[in-house]
């Protein structure tokens, strides 16, 4: 916290220890990497789940070599029984969407990139910061840590939903501990978030170097403020209600277990409760959720699309105001989630109308990006690629949107793969391209050292066109009635969609495989690649105006000052066609 | 931010606001005791509730001396998240009966 | 303002973008808490009021005596500890250290004996008969209800007096300055706005009429 006398609010003296530099560090930029490094874990982790699942899906029979050792009641013999399938899913779920997609674009790229990107030193609260990561690695253990019971992780999904994850192990494996592990996981998670997002909005707020006024603000930065502020308000609501959940479980309470409930031939002793309850304070966090994964992508993503187009978007202003708007219409269209669970149908109708609001300013900042494209001199570069990567899978996912917002129509789609084509496009692989687009665009301040260009551009080519084979067909299979969650498909109406399954696993196996690539390309380059330039993409932004990597106080002791606006590309400057937002040179007359 | 230069020192000048949010406390047990049915009863608590809430904030936490729009930029955006929790309501009525409406 | 904060402000001048509020992070960072634990709060209330009215035998039993006396009596005390909170915050601000800590002793004794009257308050429900699963009258939610929001808030109010002890042995060492005293009386005023709404919606919807 900060002195009286300091002119900045950062004290701490750079730390020789091995503990204080690399693990208890306070410094917001290990930190960020400590949480990018967690979410490289978990999405390596979170994909093999799914191998495991897309191997089981078509070969349901063969046995998976290992599998065993991991498991003896949930994969006899090699083969995964049906609730070990959705062990497996809950997993992947619940790794994916919290200590991936939340970690490494919001809580891994900010930490590391929001105080240099406004001029600070460290985040205005250093211990929080710190506190707040290993509150996140517990949360991580704790999960990991249902693996290695002897019932294995619940198969109640990632979205936990009651009575199945309320009523302990007559529901089914994975459901006596497993499930209070995952319980007390997610709320760790929420402790671990809200201090976060409270330490990023009050450094965006006070924090800034003379002269970052908050139009100055870069958009990246723009994008995870406005995050913080989402994530403060909906991590708070899940974090009572997995307190709950877990009262339910151990203390014998029925918050979300209904009257005359009968498990396994056992009527529940608890009852009166509402699963239902369960689901609406679930996705009153689960919606916001969506844009704490996807805005901080978004953010990133404009950032490097100015960067490789080398002009401004058409109106940055526009996209701050509809970032803001679906800030607001997030916690509006929760609803939308449980036109299926027998959520009263009027509401099904008052939840489908912000939902389809909410595309409007989803629209219009994809209408900007497409506009600014238009006629600029792209940089074909990786990070560009993965960007307008992630432009075309938002777009292709966000269209299947349309459809699900309809409470007629996705009361047929939504217990199908359609759903599961629609998310894992618009919030997971969109998601992902933003990781790596930002991953191959900072890598260089990151390391200090270049990643190598052409394996990255593979590695865009083979993942682009590989998510399209996987999640495209997962809109025909819902289309043709598909059911998702299950482990096998025996149902005769299912047996002419198995060869499209193949097609999907294989590709899945595939695309999978390209991710080592990328692996490779970042352990490669982190000890052998090219040294990096300050400024290697010719950016704006204040990160680009400090050494590769930056010294421990982002500076090195320059007190920098600010003279205009992030987006100054396109101009006729002295040095290249854009101006450094610290630059001292005059501002040009035509500049925009 | 003049808080310090100007108006009397002491919790003397917060014994107003004290006393009326005891006085809207004891309201509250009397509006309890009225014979209101249940509706109107609970929204005059809560009404006078969010009275008392109001007070606290702007005179306790001093709300009221922080810049407007310190006021601006944390509550409404507060206020409308509760607000939109109102949409659950719709089901736990139904619950008993498993109608519509 | 006080020197200490005032002088977090100039050096914010020279270097910074002033803050656009004013105010020490600090002081934001506690704000966002309470709004954060506000909707805490307001989740766990509408999940309260969400299963209350979908069932059909939700127990109202509170008496006058010894129920409601007594949510008065807390009332009573917890309110006035924001005042005397308030007696602190103004005299740290001043400067006059010993007058502040007094505030703070009195206003910590004050906490103390509100979770006393709370906790036996707990003890007397439980003796007759309500339990987080269970209670004598009608749904088995109520219990459940009841001892998680009050329970929660009885977590706050414990660990605001934790917390008192904590800045008021920092600020007496002169480690810690008024803006702690400051926050921490934040925090300790919103414990009572919460209990403000506790109170009409988990005791007096619940009266037992004769």
């Amino acid at each position: 916290m900060s002195d009286a006398s300091a002119p900045v609010a950062h004290q701490h003296a750079a730390p020789t220890g091995l503990l204080r530099k690399y693990v208890f560090s306070l410094d917001h930029k290990m930190i960020g990497k400590q949480y990018y490094g967690l979410a490289l874990v978990s999405v390596f982790l979170g994909m093999i789940l799914s191998w495991l699942m897309r191997f089981h899906l078509v070969w349901t029979n063969a046995a998976i070599p290992g599998l065993r050792l991991l498991s003896k009641n949930g994969a006899p013999g090699g083969v995964m029984t049906p609730e070990y399938y959705l062990s497996l899913l809950t997993m992947h779920g619940t790794l994916m969407v919290f200590f991936v997609l939340t970690n490494a674009p919001f809580a891994g790229f900010g930490n590391y990139f929001l105080p240099i990107q406004i001029g600070a030193e460290d985040m205005a609260f250093p211990r929080f910061n710190m506190m707040s990561f290993w509150v996140t690695f517990v949360a991580f253990l704790v999960l990991i840590a249902s693996f290695f019971i002897p019932d294995g992780p619940p198969i109640s999904g990632w979205t936990a939903y009651a009575p199945l994850s309320a009523v302990g192990k007559d529901a089914g494996p994975g459901l006596a501990w497993g499930q209070n592990l995952w319980a007390i996981s997610i709320g760790l998670f929420c402790v671990g978030q809200l201090l976060g997002s409270l330490n990023f909005i009050a450094t965006t707020l006070d924090l800034r170097t003379k002269g970052m006024t908050l139009s100055r603000l870069p958009i990246s930065t723009w994008a995870w403020f406005i995050t913080s502020c989402i994530g403060l308000l909906a991590f708070a609501v899940l974090l009572p209600a997995c307190v709950l959940l877990i009262l339910d479980r151990v203390a014998g309470t029925s918050f979300f277990i209904p009257a005359g409930l009968v498990i396994s031939d056992h009527l529940q002793p608890h009852s009166g409760g509402s699963p239902l309850l369960w689901q609406h304070l679930f996705w009153f966090f689960g919606h916001p959720e969506v844009y704490i994964a996807i805005v901080p992508a978004m953010g990133i993503v404009s950032h490097i699309l100015m960067a490789s187009m080398r002009k401004p978007l058409l109106s940055v202003k526009v996209v701050y105001g509809s970032m803001i708007a679906i800030g607001f219409l997030s916690y509006m269209v929760w609803g939308h989630h449980m036109f299926l669970s027998g959520m009263n149908p009027f509401s099904a109708l008052v939840f489908s109308f912000p939902t389809l609001i909410i595309t409007i300013p989803a629209t219009i900042i994809t209408m900007i990006w497409i506009g600014s494209i238009y006629g600029a001199n792209l940089r074909f570069h990786t990070p560009a690629l993965f960007s307008l990567g992630f432009v075309s899978v938002f777009v292709a996912g966000g269209v299947s949107g349309f459809f699900l917002a309809q409470p007629s129509l996705d009361i047929y789609l939504h217990g199908t793969y359609f759903v599961v084509g629609h998310f894992h496009m618009v919030m997971g692989v969109a998601a992902i391209f933003g990781i790596l687009a930002g991953t191959y665009f900072w890598f260089p301040k990151m390391s200090g050292r270049m990643m190598n260009d052409t394996l990255g551009k593979i590695h865009f080519w083979l993942t682009f066109i590989g998510v399209y084979c996987i999640f495209m067909p997962f809109h025909f299979l819902g289309f043709a009635g598909n059911v998702r969650r299950y482990s096998t498909f025996v149902d005769d109406y299912l047996q002419p969609l198995l060869p499209l399954h193949k097609f999907i696993s294989i590709a899945a196996f595939l695309t999978g495989a390209a991710q080592l690539i990328f692996l490779y390309n970042l352990i490669y380059s982190r000890f052998k690649g090219a040294p990096a330039p300050e400024n290697p993409w010719e950016a704006t932004s204040l990160e680009w105006s400090t050494t590769s990597p930056p010294p421990f106080d982002n500076f090195g002791g320059r007190h920098v000052v600010v003279k205009r606006g992030p987006n100054e590309y396109g101009v006729d400057g002295a040095h290249g066609d854009f101006i450094m937002q610290d630059s001292p040179e005059p501002e040009p007359a035509a500049g925009d | 931010m003049e808080d310090s230069s100007s108006g009397k020192r002491g919790i003397g000048r917060y014994i107003p606001v004290y006393v009326l949010l005891l006085a809207l406390s004891g309201l509250q047990v009397f509006l309890a005791y009225t014979r209101l049915d249940r509706n109107r009863l609970l929204a005059s608590m809560l009404a006078v509730a969010i009275f008392s809430a109001a007070l606290a904030i702007m005179y306790f936490m001093h709300m009221a001396q922080e810049r407007r729009s310190f006021f601006w930029s944390l509550i409404p955006a507060t206020i409308f998240v509760l607000l939109m929790m109102n949409m659950i309501w719709s089901d736990s009525f139904r619950l008993l009966h498993m109608r519509p409406f | 303002m006080s020197e200490p904060n005032q002088s977090i402000a100039m050096g914010h001048s020279a270097a910074m973008e002033p803050s656009p509020y004013a105010i020490p992070s600090r002081k934001l960072a506690m704000w966002l808490f309470i709004l954060s634990d506000a909707c805490t709060f307001g989740a766990l209330l509408f999940a309260y009021g969400y299963l209350r009215t979908a069932s059909p035998n939700w127990p109202t039993p509170f008496k006058f005596f010894p129920s409601i006396l007594n949510v008065i009596i807390m009332t009573v005390v917890l309110i006035t500890s924001s005042l005397t909170m308030l007696g602190a915050v103004d005299a740290s601000k001043s400067g006059e250290k010993s007058k502040a800590l007094r505030w703070l002793g009195v206003t910590m004794v004050l906490g103390a004996i509100f979770a006393i009257l709370h906790i036996r308050e707990w003890a007397g429900l439980i003796h007759e008969g309500v339990r987080l699963f269970e209670n004598p009258w009608g749904s088995s939610l109520f219990g459940a209800s009841f001892f998680s929001i009050t329970g929660l808030h009885l977590l706050h109010v414990i660990s605001g007096v934790i917390a008192m002890a904590v800045i008021a042995r920092g600020y007496s060492r002169g480690s810690l300055t008024a803006g702690h005293v400051e926050s921490t009386a934040l925090y300790w005023h919103f414990v009572d706005i919460v209990w403000m709404f506790v109170v009409p919606l988990v005791y007096l919807m619940s009266i037992a009429r004769p």
